[in-house]
């Protein structure tokens, strides 16, 4: 019983990722399409982007303490890429230089953002699979 | 030039490069058919008689040859024989017939604003609002009537405006013709006759439908000839009534069928003259016998005449806007995407929007006070020359979108018999490329705010030491009376040090008050206001103020610079008004946010993957606090003096990011570079400045600007804020094709950009779009200008026409080689930022590379060009000053060869300037004087003959000579070893046996000092908006002549560098490598 509230805990980080990631990617195109200024849209996704760097470490950190290997190694390649953005300080975006940095940034959330959809595909059908071998358990 | 160099022979250069073109024998038309047909190879040189034989060709738009395929199957099969064959009475039938039914569709659309499926020629609407507008079809329905009237009385705006958009010589008669002049009598009554348009129109298009594959390709020849300076004659006899006939079946034939090509409408003289004028040739290659390269280095192409700037593209464009305003790197916009990928050089344009224009040349004021301005109510299209006029004068059709406005009623006018207004004479926003509208007070979201200069000093002991803040001073308490805006002007001052001292100088008040504020980490205003002062309430307090100021410090023994908390500080202050912000920096910020470190010591960091990282901002607060800045129009300029390490990389993204500008001395020392600092501080303060501007470019379908390149921030995807832009300041922008033209002539523009209605700031717009394979570019750039005691806003408008051509060739004869180079420096600098310097020169030296092969691919096949290298005329220096930018202080050599700060500095403006100082920068003038001083008498008109420049290069020195070197930012005399002792004590006095370096050259009584004098002058006066100080060498002086002169030499083989002649033999070699 207690595996499956381990999945249901990542799912949910995992959706509060996928969330946060959107809301970059939004904010990008807003830019892009002039509904907001460079200001707004840089200042709106810095806010979040520690707030995702955290949430993923934590998720990495999670899966590692319950166990899930695997999926703790899945997650590393991403946190390891988060964290070396930070060590170079380039985690931010830059509001000077956001219009020609701007598919870069969305190419790179686009990534991120398939990466999530598969994390969460994996931890869906561990869900399941866990849900099902307790209920023939029972 | 005189001396010769051993190691280097001259070897006689075949100078006429097309000494193998075959000589014109062949009898013109049995040979110009065939070959034209059968292989593109041979054709050139054959089909240049035919311009020989027939004189009415001499207008015969000379098209390089196309290597694109659908050149050799349409061409034979339909235009061979028919052109050059066709006499006068021919010109009808034997061209007519199918093909050229389906041309008239194209093309009345366009007038008459029809066809939704040849849409091409109606212009996008840039400005669709949002709300979606009715595209091309709906909004076509609509309109039967709207066509009949058009055609009923001819517009001669019209023709005008399609005439060469078209193809000059062939669309306009051929096709053109047939249906005008058999609509003739039914047209005459416009409005009676309302049927037989439609058929007309109907049948038109079935024709085109039965052979749409065809379409395509006439338009593309069409298209290609546009660019030819439309011949009058072909036009006017047109709008007369489309009369005669011969002179246009004569180009025609020329046109369609032999590509070959004159530039512009140079008369066909002899077929290799012809040639030669198209492009140029060196002959390389190593003469058998000999290891050296067979260059002569006397020949190779040098710009000692001065920048020329393009003229190119002749009458039917002569109301476009000067090039001084805007230049594009080709006028021939490439019509389809894999011509632009055949295109190496950037396409794009560099923009001087407030350039100095010569006295009489001012760009007209106009006051729409009654009617508004008058803009096309879709796209937002300025009123200018190219808009047409029709329905008697009540209506005008927009150039960009095609849409047709009504006419207000206090700007209505008659049209004459040729479709023209009659008061054409007195608009000059219909007949001039360029023109500022006053913007009424709708165009603003605030009121103009005054002008305010704030100066935010440092006064920490190297400040003082070096006489910097007394220099300040005294050049601002001079130009008190100068600055712009008066009686509005506000001005403001902070100095800082370990602490920030703002000064209260209230007009009640006598002596400025000064207030400490030593919390560097939580940054307050003492004073609510009267930090900001009215200059002409407050004058006697500031000028108090500016005389007490260098002496207030003289025993400030202080030697932190708190620079970043004195910027928040100044932030503070100016941030409900924006305006300028002058920064005075001695030292390195060492103190609060944003202080720097030394870098740049480690010097295992040079060649690596991380020097780059030298060249950007170390802290993100100077990029942040610059964002902020241009948020609320403050444009930052800083003056770094220092004799050690500043870091210019991160003081110098303040200016870059708020449309500003960087200036630096390096060691400054008042007695020494005073004067210099004093003018460029004075030209800042006084020069024409536009506030709060922004400029915005736009495009219709199909192309738009891809990226900008200057000092300026984007504040979306095409609007650049430049909160102070003056004169001095250049933007470089990059277009990009979005899709192919062809297919673009037939939808319709869609573009729908969303954008607030009118923002209160400077805008410049610019519109792009196709009528008829014609590309208008209107730069639109509102400014907002104070005139004696309110402030009122201007928009500025640069209109400009472009053809749009389908041949790679008339792209080269086009090309600008200063807009070229321009760009390129741009872009290698902003690579420099990134990546190694290596990489940003080689990729220049790969571009220039692959444009030259290309060109040699275009025309190696008919002449059999050997060995030679070959280079389009227009491009003749792209090669020199290519080798001049990788060897400009921004990205030569590396670590040993310039200081970090030199090179960022010079990177930083270099980014900014205007084509032909840039140009002047690279290949700077080396002038020799002595024999002028020498001469007994100075005429003035001899002037010009000692101003003759020389090539760049050690050689050209002589050791018995006096020469000058200007490169626009600075002058350097160097005495030959063997002058005269006499001219020396001359010009120096006493000072001529000490050493240089400490000598500054002064004014003597004696003849020669004042012509000496003189000659400066007249140099300095060229360009005003820097200041050359003058340093003086002696040959064989080193290090100083090495550093003055030498490595700036850079036709020369400087450390490892390659010469001229060294450079065009290895771009030769590549270029062949693989051509």
């Amino acid at each position: 019983m207690g595996d499956l509230f381990v999945w249901l805990i990542a799912f949910f980080i995992l959706i509060a990722l996928l969330v946060i990631v959107i809301f970059q990617l939004m904010a990008l195109a807003d830019l892009e399409f002039d509904y907001i200024n460079p200001y707004d849209s840089s200042s709106r996704i810095n806010k979040v982007i520690l707030p995702e760097y955290i949430t993923e470490g934590v998720l990495c950190l999670f899966f590692l303490i319950t166990g899930h290997w695997c999926m703790s190694l899945l997650c590393i390649p991403y946190l390891y890429y988060n964290v070396r953005l930070y060590t170079q300080r380039q985690h931010l975006v830059d509001v000077t230089e956001i219009f020609n940095m701007l598919s870069w940034e969305k190419k790179q959330r686009l990534f991120k953002l398939g990466y999530l959809i598969v994390l969460l595909f994996l931890s869906i059908f561990w869900m399941i699979l866990t849900a099902l071998e307790d209920s023939d358990y029972d | 030039m005189g001396t010769e160099n051993p190691g280097r022979p001259n070897f006689p250069m075949t100078a006429s490069p097309f000494a193998a073109a075959p000589p014109p024998t062949a009898t013109p038309f049995s040979a110009s058919g065939p070959v034209v047909g059968s292989e593109a190879s041979g054709f050139r040189p054959q089909a240049q008689p035919p311009q020989n034989a027939m004189p009415s060709m001499s207008s015969g738009p000379v098209v390089g040859p196309q290597a694109s395929g659908y050149r050799p199957n349409s061409l034979p099969a339909r235009f061979n024989d028919p052109p050059v064959i066709s006499p006068p009475t021919a010109y009808v039938p034997p061209i007519g017939g199918p093909p050229f039914q389906r041309y008239p569709t194209p093309q009345f659309p366009s007038v008459h604003q029809t066809p939704p499926p040849r849409a091409p020629p109606i212009g996008q609407p840039p400005f669709q609002p949002p709300a979606g507008q009715v595209p091309s079809q709906a909004s076509f329905h609509p309109q039967p009537q709207v066509h009949s009237v058009p055609m009923g009385s001819p517009p001669s705006r019209a023709n005008d405006l399609q005439l060469p958009s078209d193809s000059s010589s062939f669309a306009p008669r051929a096709n053109f013709q047939p249906p005008f002049s058999s609509m003739d009598s039914s047209y005459s009554a416009p409005k009676a006759s309302l049927q037989p348009p439609l058929p007309g129109y109907v049948k038109q298009a079935n024709s085109v439908s039965q052979a749409p594959s065809m379409a395509p390709f006439h338009a593309q020849q069409g298209s290609y000839a546009a660019p030819i300076p439309a011949p009058p004659p072909p036009y006017h006899p047109q709008q007369g009534g489309f009369s005669q006939p011969p002179p246009i079946a004569a180009p025609f034939g020329f046109h369609s069928r032999d590509q070959i090509q004159h530039p512009g409408s140079a008369p066909p003289i002899g077929g290799i003259q012809g040639l030669a004028e198209d492009f140029g040739s060196l002959s390389i290659g190593a003469v058998p016998g000999t290891i050296d390269s067979g260059l002569d280095p006397k020949a190779l192409p040098r710009p000692l005449d001065g920048d020329a700037e393009p003229n190119l593209l002749g009458e039917a464009y002569s109301m476009n806007c000067n090039p001084r305003y805007l230049r594009l790197t080709t006028s021939a916009i490439p019509s389809s995407q894999s011509l632009l990928s055949r295109w190496h050089c950037p396409l794009g344009a560099v923009v001087c929007p407030l350039a100095e224009a010569p006295e009489g040349e001012e760009v007209p004021v106009i006051n729409f006070v009654s009617t508004g301005i008058i803009r096309c109510r879709r796209c937002r299209t300025y009123v200018n020359p190219y808009v047409t006029f029709t329905d008697s004068g009540r209506k005008w059709r927009c150039n960009i979108c095609a849409l047709l406005n009504d006419v207000p009623g206090d700007y209505f006018a008659q049209l004459d018999a040729t479709g023209r207004r009659i008061d054409l004479n007195q608009r000059p926003e219909l007949i001039k490329g360029s023109v500022d509208f006053v913007a009424p007070t709708e165009y603003m979201v605030r009121p103009p705010m005054p002008p305010l200069y704030f100066f935010l000093i440092d006064v920490s002991v190297s400040a003082v030491r070096s006489g910097m803040i007394e220099v300040v001073a005294q050049t601002i308490r001079s130009c008190l009376d100068e600055l712009p805006g008066f009686p509005r002007t506000q001005v403001g001052f902070i100095t800082f040090d370990s602490t920030i001292h703002f000064y209260n100088m209230k007009s009640s008040l006598t002596q400025p008050q000064m207030m400490v504020v030593s919390d560097l980490d939580d940054i307050f205003v003492p004073l609510p206001d009267d930090l900001l002062v009215n200059l002409s309430e407050s004058r006697p307090v500031v000028e108090a103020f500016l005389d007490s100021l260098p002496s207030m410090f003289l025993d400030n023994v202080n030697m932190e610079s708190a620079l970043g908390p004195a910027v928040k500080a100044a932030f503070m202050v100016m941030n409900k008004l924006g305006g300028k912000l002058l920064i005075f920096q001695n030292t390195m910020p060492s103190l609060g946010v944003g202080r720097l470190r030394l870098r740049g010591d480690d010097l295992r960091v040079y060649g690596t993957d991380k020097e780059h990282a030298l060249r950007i901002p170390e802290d993100p607060f100077y990029k942040n606090m610059a964002a902020e800045c241009t948020k609320y129009q403050i444009g930052v300029n800083v003056y770094a003096f220092s004799d050690k390490y500043i870091d210019i990389a991160s003081l110098g993204a303040l200016a870059k990011y708020s449309g500003g500008q960087i200036y630096y001395y390096p060691s400054f020392q008042s007695a020494s570079h005073g004067e210099k600092l004093r003018h460029e501080l004075a030209r800042d303060l006084t020069r024409e400045t536009a506030w709060e501007a922004v400029m915005r470019v736009r495009c219709g379908k199909g192309i738009r600007f891809s990226s900008y390149h200057g000092n300026f921030m984007l504040r979306s995807t095409d609007l650049l804020a430049l909160p102070a832009v003056d004169c001095d300041k250049a933007y470089g922008a990059q277009l990009s094709l979005e899709e192919t033209l062809l297919t673009s002539q037939t939808v319709y523009f869609q573009v729908a950009l969303l954008y607030p209605f009118e923002q209160n700031y400077v805008k410049l717009i610019l519109h792009l779009s196709f009528i008829h394979l014609l590309l208008f570019m209107e730069v639109v750039l509102t400014i907002k200008r104070y005139t004696a005691s309110c402030g009122e806003r201007r928009i500025r408008v640069h209109t400009a026409a472009v053809p749009v051509v389908t041949d790679l060739g008339e792209m080269y004869r086009h090309a600008d080689t200063g807009a070229i180079v321009s760009l390129f420096a741009r872009l290698a600098i902003e690579k420099s930022l990134s990546h190694k310097l290596e990489d940003s020169r080689s990729s220049v030296q790969l571009r220039i590379v692959k444009a030259l092969r290309e060109f040699r691919n275009l025309h190696a096949v008919q002449h059999r060009l050997g060995g030679r290298m070959i280079y389009p005329e227009s491009l003749k220096l792209l090669p020199l000053y290519g080798l001049a930018l990788s060897k400009s202080a921004a990205l030569r050599g590396g670590y040993t060869d310039v200081q970090l700060d030199d090179r960022c500095a010079v990177g930083f403006t270099m980014m900014a300037l205007p084509v032909n100082k840039l140009l002047k920068l690279l290949y700077p003038s080396l002038i020799r004087v002595d024999e002028y001083l020498l001469k007994p008498s100075a005429q003035t008109d001899e002037f010009k003959n000692i101003m003759k420049k020389l090539p760049l290069t050690a050689e050209s020195l002589d050791s018995r000579g006096l020469y000058v070197y200007d490169d626009g930012f600075r002058f350097v005399l160097w005495f030959g070893r063997m002058l005269s002792p006499d001219l020396a004590m001359n010009l120096l006095g006493q000072d001529a046996a000490v050493e240089f370096s400490k000598v500054a050259l002064g004014k003597h009584d004696t003849e020669m000092s004042r012509k000496l004098m003189g000659v400066l002058r007249k140099l300095r006066e060229t360009d005003s908006s820097y200041y050359q100080l003058c340093n003086l060498v002696r040959q064989g002086e080193q290090p100083r002549e090495g550093f003055f002169l030498l490595t700036n030499f850079v036709e020369d083989q400087i450390g490892g560098t390659s010469g001229y002649s060294e450079w065009m033999v290895q771009i030769h070699r590549q270029v062949q490598q693989s051509a």
